[in-house]
C-alpha cells in the first residue's frame, strides 16, 4: 500500500466515526438558535394588545414582530423565524392570535394573513437590505425601511382579504370590510413603532 | 391558552402522523364538500374526533374563541345590501356554510394540540420532511416552544414596569416601542447564550428522538383519513 493510498484509508475511517455525530457549523447555530428566538417573539408579540385608538379591534404587535424580523435577521432567516412560528403553531405551540394554535388556524380566517408572513419578512428584509446578506439596519435610509414596511403591509393584507375570500366565502368588498379597514390603520403606528426601534442604539445584537 | 395535556384517551395513544394526517383528509373533505349534507356528516365526525380526545365542545369552542368574531362577521357582512331591501338572508348562505366550515377545522385542530405532545410532533416532522430542512424544522420548533414561555413573561414583566412608571400616559407608538425593544433585546440575549451553550456541548444535526411506533388504533384513523381524501375527489 503506498502512503498515498494509507493516509485516505486513515482519513476514510475517521469519516467513518465522525459521521455517526453530524455538528452543527457554528454560523448555521447562531442563525437557528436566532430564528428560534425570533420566532417565539412573534408568537410573545401575540399576547400584547393596546386599544386602537381609531378602531374598536385591539392592536396586538405580531406585525412588528415580522418586520422586525426581516430587518435584524435578514430575508433567509427572517423568512425561516416565520416558517418556524407556523410550524410550530401548527403542531401545538399556542402562538398565534389569541393564544390559538393547531392545523386548522391555517384553514381558518386568518389563514391568509399567517401564510403570507414567511414571504413579507423576505420582502422586508431584502428590500431593507438591498439583497440577501444582512446589514447593520441603522445604516439604511429612513425611505428604505418605510417603503420596504410598507410592501410587507400590502403583501400581508392582500394575502389575508383573498384568505378570508377563499375560506368565509366572501366577496372582495365584504373580505376588504372585515379583514383591512379595520386593522390596517393601526400598522402605521407600528412601522413608526419600527423606525425607532431600528434607530435608536438599544439593540445592538444585530 | 391551548395546550398539550396529558391523558389516556383514544386520541393520546395514536401516532401522531395518523392524527396529521386525519386532519389534513378532514380539511380536503370539508373544503370540496361544503354542502348541508357534507357538512352534517363532518359534524358527526367532529363528535367522534373531540370523544376520542375527551374533549367537550364547549371547551373546545371556548379553545377558538379569537376567531368566532370573524366567523360571524361574514355571514352578517354578506346579507346586508346597500340599498332596499337592505338585508337579503339568501346571500349569506355560501358565507355561512363557509364561517361553519371553518369552525369544524379549527375544532378538529384543537383535538390534536390538545393530546399530542411536542416531542412527538417533531419526531413526526423530521419523519414527514427529509434531510437538513427536516432536522432544520425540528430543532427550531422545539427551540420555539422553549423560548416562547419565556418571552412572554419578559413582555409582560417590560409591560407592569411600564406601568409602574405612568407610563400608560405616554404615546401609543412610544409604548410599542418600549415593550417590543425590550422583547428584541431579551430574544437576542437568550439567543446568545443559548448558542453559546449549544456549541460547548456539541450540537449535533441528528439527535435522539422518540420511537414513533403505529398500533392497532392507528389502524381505523389511517384508513378514515384515506376514506377522507377519496371523498375529496367524489
Amino acid at each position: 500500500m503506498t502512503e498515498r493510498s494509507q493516509d485516505r484509508t486513515e482519513h476514510e475511517e475517521t469519516n467513518a466515526i465522525t459521521s455517526d455525530v453530524e455538528l452543527v457549523g457554528d454560523e448555521t447555530t447562531t442563525n437557528i438558535v436566532r430564528a428560534a428566538s425570533f420566532a417565539a417573539l412573534i408568537g410573545a408579540l401575540s399576547y400584547v394588545s393596546f386599544p386602537n385608538p381609531v378602531s374598536p379591534t385591539p392592536v396586538t404587535l405580531q406585525v412588528l414582530g415580522i418586520f422586525l424580523a426581516g430587518i435584524f435577521l435578514g430575508p433567509i432567516w427572517g423568512a425561516t423565524a416565520c416558517a418556524l412560528y407556523l410550524v410550530a403553531g401548527t403542531l401545538g405551540a399556542p402562538v398565534f392570535a389569541g393564544g390559538a394554535a393547531g392545523f386548522g388556524v391555517l384553514l381558518g380566517p386568518t389563514g391568509g394573513y399567517l401564510l403570507s408572513m414567511p414571504f413579507a419578512a423576505f420582502a422586508v428584509g431584502a428590500i431593507v437590505h438591498g439583497g440577501f446578506a444582512p446589514s447593520d439596519p441603522r445604516a439604511r435610509g429612513l425611505i428604505r425601511l418605510v417603503g420596504a414596511m410598507v410592501v410587507g403591509t400590502v403583501l400581508i393584507y392582500a394575502a389575508g382579504v383573498a384568505g378570508m375570500m377563499a375560506t368565509l366565502d366572501l366577496g372582495p368588498t365584504e373580505a376588504f370590510l372585515t379583514g383591512a379597514v379595520a386593522l390596517a390603520p393601526a400598522e402605521v403606528l407600528k412601522i413608526a413603532a419600527a423606525v425607532g426601534i431600528v434607530r435608536s442604539d438599544a439593540i445592538t445584537a444585530a | 391558552m391551548l395546550t398539550y395535556e396529558p391523558g389516556t384517551s383514544v386520541a393520546h395513544r395514536l401516532d401522531p402522523r395518523t392524527k396529521l394526517a386525519v386532519q389534513i383528509g378532514f380539511a380536503l373533505a370539508a373544503f370540496s364538500h361544503t354542502t348541508p349534507r357534507g357538512l352534517s356528516l363532518l359534524t358527526v365526525l367532529t363528535g367522534v374526533v373531540l370523544a376520542a380526545a375527551t374533549l367537550s365542545p364547549f371547551d373546545a369552542v371556548r379553545e377558538i374563541r379569537y376567531a368566532l368574531p370573524f366567523l360571524f362577521a361574514g355571514p352578517l357582512l354578506s346579507a346586508v345590501v346597500l340599498g332596499s331591501p337592505w338585508i337579503v338572508p339568501t346571500e349569506a348562505i355560501g358565507p355561512t356554510l363557509a364561517s361553519y366550515r371553518a369552525l369544524l377545522v379549527l375544532l378538529v385542530s384543537v383535538a390534536y394540540v390538545r393530546t399530542t405532545p411536542v416531542r412527538e410532533s417533531r419526531a413526526a416532522i423530521q419523519r414527514v420532511v427529509p434531510g437538513r430542512p427536516g432536522r432544520l424544522l425540528g430543532v427550531g420548533v422545539a427551540l420555539v416552544f422553549r423560548f416562547l414561555p419565556v418571552l412572554i413573561a419578559d413582555l409582560s414583566r417590560a409591560r407592569s414596569a411600564l406601568r409602574a412608571r405612568l407610563g400608560t400616559e405616554r404615546r401609543l407608538i412610544d409604548r410599542m416601542r418600549i415593550v417590543t425593544t425590550t422583547g428584541v433585546r431579551r430574544a437576542f440575549g437568550r439567543a446568545d447564550r443559548l448558542e453559546m451553550a449549544l456549541r460547548a456541548r456539541c450540537f449535533a444535526w441528528n439527535p435522539t428522538l422518540p420511537a414513533l411506533k403505529l398500533s392497532h388504533w392507528d389502524v381505523p384513523s389511517l384508513v378514515l383519513a384515506t376514506g377522507l381524501v377519496c371523498w375529496t375527489f367524489v
